[in-house]
């Protein structure tokens, strides 16, 4: 697949799956990235994954903490407020009713 | 470029778009952290420090600036000679709350006497200097007593202004640890290391919490991680709204400043903003 265009979408969603992963409890920046890969979103680089964060952070829809992990290196944990459970309701469902007639019309294109 | 060697870049980038210092090192803590997890080249992992550094900027912006004060510092049209010698030629600076001036130029310029003038301790030929509010002198070497422990200058600096012992112990400590030095041994500062006994001096100028703070290159005997230590500090003191004079003679430093007085007697003298600073004169 064409990388640079890979890159726009997840430009447009990372935010949405980010705030997905975290609903299922809280992790930090290494974990995210290796949790996206694991579900086939591709390799994320950290230079795109961390200002993501930041701005997560800085509009207060997840709080974040160092903490030291049972093992290895003190860790910015990244935790979701309820300011980001509503972003994350609001912002899927956004994404799915985008999605979903893209898919149509791509489907419906690409199999005549 | 190794990884260190990265992330000191984007300390400095983040610092010279005047990301706050607090978040900035945050920043770089979860950068070096996720490097060490995953490995790989930060360039690749990260990209190019200043493109990153550009990133975060976009992403938590930068710190809300204080605009800049009262003018504490004015020092206009100092003139000194020694004998037939002109050192000084009608130096003119103004410094508000919340700026850091520099003054810079060649060796022998007359950098240190502009310092000194400016600090009361030297009389100029002509001209005249105006300071509004407390002053902190840190000079470019002695000023510490020989015998005495850190404790006991904390102590001393504390007793010309009235504050206890404890309380005056506590905050040269505090303010000691801002630049990576923890001072509570009993060492005499004659037996400190040069750096050392300059982290002293520097601890000092500021203890008296100085609204015009006039540092004469304070940092020599600085490893790398003091003097990064050392601006970061300078930048805190800034944006509580002291007004910051330091000589300094190293240009990568300029980044980080508001003013420059350029004392090199060739050319023109006088004072300017730094091209890539931005908005904040």
């Amino acid at each position: 697949m064409d990388s640079d265009r890979r890159g726009q979408w997840l430009r447009g969603v990372l935010d949405i799956c980010v705030l997905a992963l975290l609903s299922e409890g809280e992790s930090y920046g290494y974990q995210l990235a290796q949790a996206l890969d694991a579900a086939g979103v591709g390799p994320i680089q950290g230079g795109t994954l961390y200002p993501v964060l930041l701005r997560l952070q800085k509009t207060g829809l997840v709080t974040a903490q160092w903490r030291e992990g049972s093992a290895g290196p003190a860790r910015k944990y990244y935790r979701l407020t309820d300011d980001g459970y509503a972003a994350l309701r609001a912002g899927g469902s956004a994404w799915l009713t985008f999605v979903r007639p893209v898919n149509d019309i791509v489907t419906k294109g690409a199999t005549r | 470029m190794n990884a260190d060697d990265w992330l000191r870049t984007l300390t400095a980038e983040l610092h010279q778009r005047r990301v706050a210092a607090d978040a900035a090192r945050h920043v770089v803590a979860e950068a070096a952290t996720h490097l060490r997890e995953g490995g790989g080249d930060p360039w690749v992992v990260f990209g190019p420090p200043q493109q990153y550094a550009g990133a975060v900027v976009e992403s938590i912006g930068t710190a809300p600036g204080p605009r800049p004060g009262p003018v504490r510092l004015h020092a206009a049209g100092i003139t000194k000679k020694y004998g037939r010698r002109t050192v000084l030629h009608d130096a003119t600076l103004t410094v508000r709350a919340g700026q850091i001036a520099a003054v810079v130029g060649a060796n022998g310029c007359g950098k240190s006497t502009f310092l000194r003038i400016c600090a009361g301790l030297m009389s100029p030929d002509a001209g005249e200097v105006t300071v509004s509010g407390r002053l902190g002198y840190c000079p470019q070497s002695g000023g510490t007593a020989d015998f005495l422990f850190a404790d006991e200058h904390f102590v001393l600096v504390g007793a010309g202004q009235g504050v206890a012992r404890g309380p005056a112990r506590r905050a040269g400590r505090a303010a000691a640890r801002q630049l990576g030095w923890e001072a509570g041994g009993d060492v005499q500062a004659r037996h400190l290391s040069g750096g050392t006994r300059q982290k002293l001096n520097l601890t000092m100028s500021t203890l008296s919490a100085p609204d015009v703070l006039l540092l004469d290159e304070p940092y020599q005997g600085f490893d790398q991680g003091t003097y990064v230590n050392f601006w970061d500090q300078l930048s805190r003191l800034r944006d509580a709204g002291t007004a910051v004079v330091v000589v300094t003679h190293l240009l990568n430093q300029l980044d980080r400043v508001d003013i420059v007085l350029d004392l090199t007697p060739a050319r023109e003298t006088g004072w300017h903003a730094p091209g890539i600073q931005g908005g904040r004169q």
